[in-house]
This record gives structure tokens, sequence and C-alpha cells, in this order.
């Protein structure tokens, strides 16, 4: 059964070239173009990772994430955060304690950095699918 | 014979009934017999009484009766009586009494001549008063400095000193002092002061100070000397204290870190301490005179202290030193008044360089960390050009493999749309690390606030968002960057109509530009009804190269912004509610505006 990836990044250049990595990989895709109605989005979609854009106007992918981690009938999706900020190392231990600022909201289920390494994107990818079963 | 008694009736009607003595005559059975008008006068009627009736309204002979001794030895005598006047007041009299011895040495009368001395002694005991309740200590000693007298105040403070030499009583010497009022004024009969340590009957030394005058008598001449001393011990003390204080004070000014002179009513130079000398490069030894100081002290600023509300202070001053250098200072200056319109003049001078090097070191240490922040921005925005240069390359790629056409084309745009924003990153980048100098001169806050409304206000209205611009028109100019400032009114405007096209909230399309100035503070508001940001965003707003515009924004504007608003003193500060839109406000308050020279950025 193929698995359904949600990219959710308000750069559409960004959007086009995962999308494209995910589909040329085997993958199904999906986004939501609303940062509002993430959620909705998430509930009809039912994708098996969503991969977040942190920087976003109006409202930030972090507190899209919050959302997600707090809502019991989505938290038990993978989560993949992607930033052009720092490597993984710094922004797992460092930025995202302190962007999140709530110790209840666990950390993500992985980190992409920018510019995206395609081989280590697939990976990761794959990896968590294949952990969520 | 006649003759004779013409002179008897003289003497009766012209001396005997006119001196001022009641005179009366007794016989051996104090019978008065005979007394003058003036005995009359005094004492009443007379004739047929015994004496003692009269005099002391008894009944009974006197104790002691001195006629009794007179009539006995025959010897006149002298003696203090106290009677009874004819009214039957208290008085006062000496008493002759003079035997009339008869040939035959018998003694038949006695002529007693009395004088009132009552006045006399209400004197005397006023003076005996004033002598023991004045408030300093008499004494008076004769010539072997042997006291004789004391008053009250020397007799509480030192016990009973009379017959006692003074050195060894009030010094505890064994002989007479070296130094000595007392004996100067025994030479010379001259007054004469000194301070003496005298000591207490209860132990204790008070400093005393001392006058000796000569008791003059009658003729001329004295024998005693009365030494008057006030107690200075508390004076004395006093006098320690406030040399103490006046050395602390002294201290103090002369190790103050600022400058400090003082000017005397005279216009004399009374103090100009070891800081002030310093900051005019004035040597230790050189006076200085009032003329030559307000030459240094910045133009009319020492007149501006005389003839004004007086405190007169500059935060930011030049004095010109000794040598003709310049050198900034915070100066202050107070009139200090004396009545009588009299007055005279306090400077505090503060050296200000070493505070400017340190400003100018945190404006270089605030520059590097700028850069480095840059640095690290930098690589986070090229990182983001590269994704979408990755992405552009890895569709072209992957469009050719499959022959897919449609993904080429995508792959081209995609390209395309990067390099753009390489080059406008790049430029904007450029813009902002180059700095520039910023040009202070003397603009309308009001007119820069209308002029960037202006600038915008065709593109507002394509986007349909309502500009509006709320300006004090009593804002008085200031000393600012006026390109500057347009430059943060601009970027702010620019993010606020991006705002409100982002925002799905109805009615969300108004900007407004306020101006005012409050306490001081000119005052700046951008304010949208747009689409507002939430805690992430607002957290991350100033930082480096931080954008949520996505292609449409390099993260540069509110950075730069941000940088201006500080280089003229300034803050800047952001309320942003999600949903409901932003304000964001910069706060310029006059006294930290930059100088009209140049500052290097």
């Amino acid at each position: 059964m193929t698995k359904k990836i949600m990219i959710i990044d308000d750069e559409p250049d960004i959007r086009t070239y995962l999308m494209a990595i995910l589909e040329d990989n085997g993958f199904s895709v999906c986004t939501v173009l609303d940062n509002t109605e993430v959620k909705k989005g998430v509930l009809s979609e039912k994708p098996d990772l969503i991969i977040l854009d942190i920087m976003m106007p109006q409202r930030s992918g972090i507190s899209i994430y919050k959302e997600l981690r707090t809502c019991s009938a989505l938290n038990a999706i993978p989560v993949a955060l992607i930033s052009g900020m720092m490597p993984e190392k710094d922004f797992i231990e460092k930025e995202f304690p302190a962007l999140v600022d709530d110790k209840s909201v666990s950390p993500p289920d992985g980190y992409i950095e920018k510019p995206v390494q395609v081989e280590k994107l697939v990976a990761l990818v794959t990896q968590l699918v294949e952990e969520r079963g | 014979m006649p003759e004779k008694i013409k002179l008897m009736d003289w003497i009766r009607e012209h001396l005997f009934n006119v001196v001022p003595m009641s005179i009366a005559v007794i016989d051996r059975d104090f019978n008065l017999v005979y007394a003058n008008k003036p005995f009359e006068e005094k004492f009443g009627k007379w004739k047929g009484k015994k004496c003692f009736s009269v005099y002391k309204s008894s009944t009974t002979m006197c104790l002691n009766c001195k006629g009794a001794e007179a009539f006995q030895d025959g010897k006149p005598r002298v003696n203090e009586e106290i009677g009874f006047d004819k009214s039957g007041k208290l008085t006062k009299y000496i008493k002759h009494t003079m035997p009339v011895v008869d040939s035959d040495g018998s003694i038949p009368f006695l002529v007693e001549m009395a004088t009132d001395i009552t006045e006399a002694s209400i004197i005397k005991k006023e003076y005996q008063l004033l002598f023991d309740q004045v408030p300093c200590s008499i004494l008076v000693i004769d010539r072997n400095f042997r006291i004789v007298r004391t008053n009250k105040k020397i007799r509480e403070t030192f016990g009973d000193l009379t017959g006692k030499y003074c050195y060894s009583s009030l010094k505890g010497f064994n002989d007479k002092c070296l130094e000595c009022t007392a004996r100067d004024t025994f030479s010379d009969g001259e007054m004469h002061t000194g301070n003496h340590v005298w000591r207490t009957k209860d132990g204790e030394d008070i400093h005393s100070h001392v006058s000796t005058v000569p008791l003059f008598k009658e003729d001329g001449t004295f024998d005693m000397v009365m030494e008057m001393a006030v107690d200075i011990t508390h004076t004395l003390e006093l006098e320690d204290e406030l040399k103490i204080a006046y050395s602390f004070m002294e201290t103090m000014i002369a190790t103050a870190i600022d400058g400090i002179i003082a000017i005397d009513i005279e216009g004399d130079i009374i103090i100009f301490n070891k800081a002030a000398r310093d900051i005019f490069n004035i040597h230790d030894k050189r006076k200085m005179t009032k003329i030559e100081l307000e030459v240094l002290l910045p133009e009319g600023f020492m007149a501006q202290v005389l003839l004004g509300p007086g405190h007169v202070y500059l935060p930011e001053a030049y004095v010109k030193t000794i040598d003709d250098d310049k050198k900034p200072v915070r100066l202050s200056g107070n009139k200090i008044e004396f009545g009588d319109g009299k007055s005279g003049m306090a400077f505090s001078i503060q050296d200000l360089r070493e505070l400017k090097r340190l400003e100018s070191e945190k404006l270089e240490a605030e520059r590097m960390a700028a850069v480095g922040q840059t640095v690290a921005g930098l690589a986070h925005g090229v990182k983001n050009l590269i994704t979408g240069l990755e992405g552009g390359m890895y569709m072209m790629n992957s469009g050719m493999k499959k022959g897919d056409v449609d993904r080429i084309q995508k792959g081209l745009e995609m390209l395309d749309r990067n390099i753009l924003r390489v080059s406008t990153f790049v430029k904007e980048f450029l813009n902002f690390s180059k700095g520039r100098k910023i040009k202070v001169g003397e603009c309308e806050p009001g007119k820069i606030a209308r002029d960037v409304v202006e600038l915008y206000a065709s593109q507002a209205g394509k986007f349909s968002v309502e500009l509006i611009c709320e300006t004090d028109d009593n804002i008085m100019p200031a000393l600012m960057d006026g390109e500057g400032i347009h430059e943060c009114l601009t970027n702010l405007v620019g993010n606020a109509i991006d705002a409100c096209r982002m925002s799905d909230n109805q009615g969300g399309n108004h900007v407004w530009v306020k101006t005012h100035e409050k306490d001081d503070v000119i005052v700046y508001e951008v304010v949208d009804d747009g689409c507002g940001m939430d805690y992430e965003v607002k957290k991350k707003v100033f930082t480096n190269f931080f954008t949520t515009k996505g292609l449409g924004g390099t993260g540069i504007g509110l950075l730069t912004t941000k940088k201006i608003v500080q280089e003229h003193g300034g803050k800047i500060e952001l309320q942003s509610e999600e949903g409901k839109g932003t304000t964001f406000r910069i706060r310029l308050p006059r006294n930290r505006l930059p100088k009209p020279e140049s500052i290097d950025i």
C-alpha cells in the first residue's frame, strides 16, 4: 500500500520540489494550502507522515506543530520538521526547546535541514513510515 | 546772751532739723528726751516714749542693747539695726551712738544718729543676686591669688573655694600659673582675657574663657581682681566637630572624581579641586581667576548661572582647556545666595571622554555582533536560495529523464525565480552590510510620516487597503536622519500592507501611520488590523533574515529598521495579536537624538 506524505510549506517551489522527490520514490503526496485549516486537512487526508516547515507567514510551523501534538486524534502521526536555520543537532538540542517553550510537547520524529539531500530525505521518510508499520 | 540764744535757734532750725539723718537724745532710763525733725518724720511721735518702743515698736528693752553698753563704757559705737518706721514698715539703718560725758565723768545722755540704709541694702541684695545668678562663673581674688568671694555658679561647679588659692583650687597646681590674666590685671589695672582648663569638683575638665577686671575703689586704687569665666567646652566641641566636618568635606572635594569649583561673593575662586585641574589641564600651583575660568567654560554659561533661576545643567557641553584644547563634559552650575543680593557660584564638571570612549566601544562591539549575526543569517538565507535552485535543478533533471516536458518547464521557472531571488537578496544584503553614515539634520517629524503615506498611497489602493495618516502638527522640528526614519516607516508600512493582504478578517484592511510627542519623546506608530502574528513569530521578528513572506521577503527590512532606530537612541516595540492586527511603535526621546556631527556606523 502506498504511504501518503503531507507537505506543509508556504513556499510553492519547495513544496513542488519535495513533492516531486517523494512521488519519484513511490510515495503519494498531499498538502494543505491554508495554514489555519491544517487540522481539518490532516483529518480528511489521514497522512502517514507530515513534513512541516517552521517559518511561515500568518501562522508559524511551531504553532501548527503544537496543535498536531496536543490533539489526541492527530498525535500518533509522525512529524518531521524542515528548516534552513541550523543543523539537526543544534535544532533538536537548543532551538526546538527555545521555540516551543513547553516541556509537555515532545520533540519531532525527524528533522530535515535545507538544502535538502535527496537520499537522506528519502531514507528518513522511509524509516519513519516503516516504524509506524 | 541773746546772741547765744539766737545761735542755738539757728543751729536747731537750720542744722539740727535739716541734716538728712535722724538724731535723738536718750537718758539713762532710755527715755527719748530730744529728737530732730527727720527723726520724727521717720519714726513718728517720740515725746515721753522709750527708745525701744519708738525704734523697734517693742515693749521691752533690746537684747545686747548698744546704748546700755555705751552708758557702761562711755565709748561711741556704730551698729547696723533693723526697726520699724512710723507706718510699721521694716527699715534698716546705721546708728552712731555717742555718749555725752559730763564734767564729772558720768554719762547722763546718749546722742544717737541713725542713717536709713533700707534702699542701699535692697540694691546690695540685687547686686548679690546678679552676682550669683549670672550664667558665668565669677570669683574675686586678692593680690595673693587667694579667693575672697565666689558666686553661686562657682560654688556649684567647684565647691566652696573661699580662702583657697585660685591656681591650686581650680587647676590643682602648687604654684601660680605661667600665664595668668589676673596677674596681668594686677600689674597694669587693665582687663585681660585668656583661656584656661579648670577641673570641677567632679573631676571633669572644662574649658573656660576668662576675663579679669580690677575692682577699683573710690580712690582709684585696687586690691582685688574679679575673674569672670564662661564655659566654652561645648563651643570647643562644636568647633572640633566643625573642623572634622570641614576636613571631611575638603578631602571629599580633593578626591572627588568630578571637577568642583567654587567662587565666593568677592569673585575669588576658593575651591578648584584636582579633578577640575585635570579637566582644564591646569597645574597645581597656578592660581585661577574668575575671568580666566569664564573663558574656559561654554560661552555665557557663568552669566546664565548668575542671572538665571540659579541652576544650569548641560548634559553635554564642551569646555576649553588652558592649553586651548576641547573636552566633552557634563556641566552643572549653581548660584549660592548669601542674602543682600550677594551670591557665589559652584560648578560641578564631569569629564565625558571616558564615557564617550566606552560609548564608541559599545557601538563598535554592537557592530561586530551584528556582523556575526549577519554572517549566520546570511548562511540561512543562502540555504533557502540553494534549496530553491536545487529544486529547480531536480525538476529539470528528473523531467528530462522521464521526458516530462511539463516538469522541465516547472524546473526552468523555479530556476528563474530563485536566480532573481538571489540577486534581490544580494542587493539588499550588500545595502545592509555596507552601512551608511547617518546624516543628521533638522527634520519635521510629521512631514516624514506624511511623505511615507503619500509614497504608499497608490500601492495601498491597489490592494484595497485604506492608508490613514494621523500626525500631530505641533511637534517641533528635531535633529534626525530624515532619510533613515523615512526608511523605517517605509519598511513598517510595507509590512502592514502585506499583513492586511494576508488577513482573512473582515475589514482587515486599514493601516494607520500616527505621530505625536509626549514628555519630549517623539512617537511613531504604524498600526494595522491585518493578520497579526502568533507568539513564535513575534519572538523572531527582529532577528536577522527572519521572514514569513516566503519568496516575497528577505527578512532584512525590520532588522534595518531596528538598527536605524537604535542609532537615533530610540526603541522599537511590537504589539500583535494573531488575527487582530499589529502595532509597531518607534519611540525617540529628544535628549538621546544624535548630534549634528556624523557618526560612523
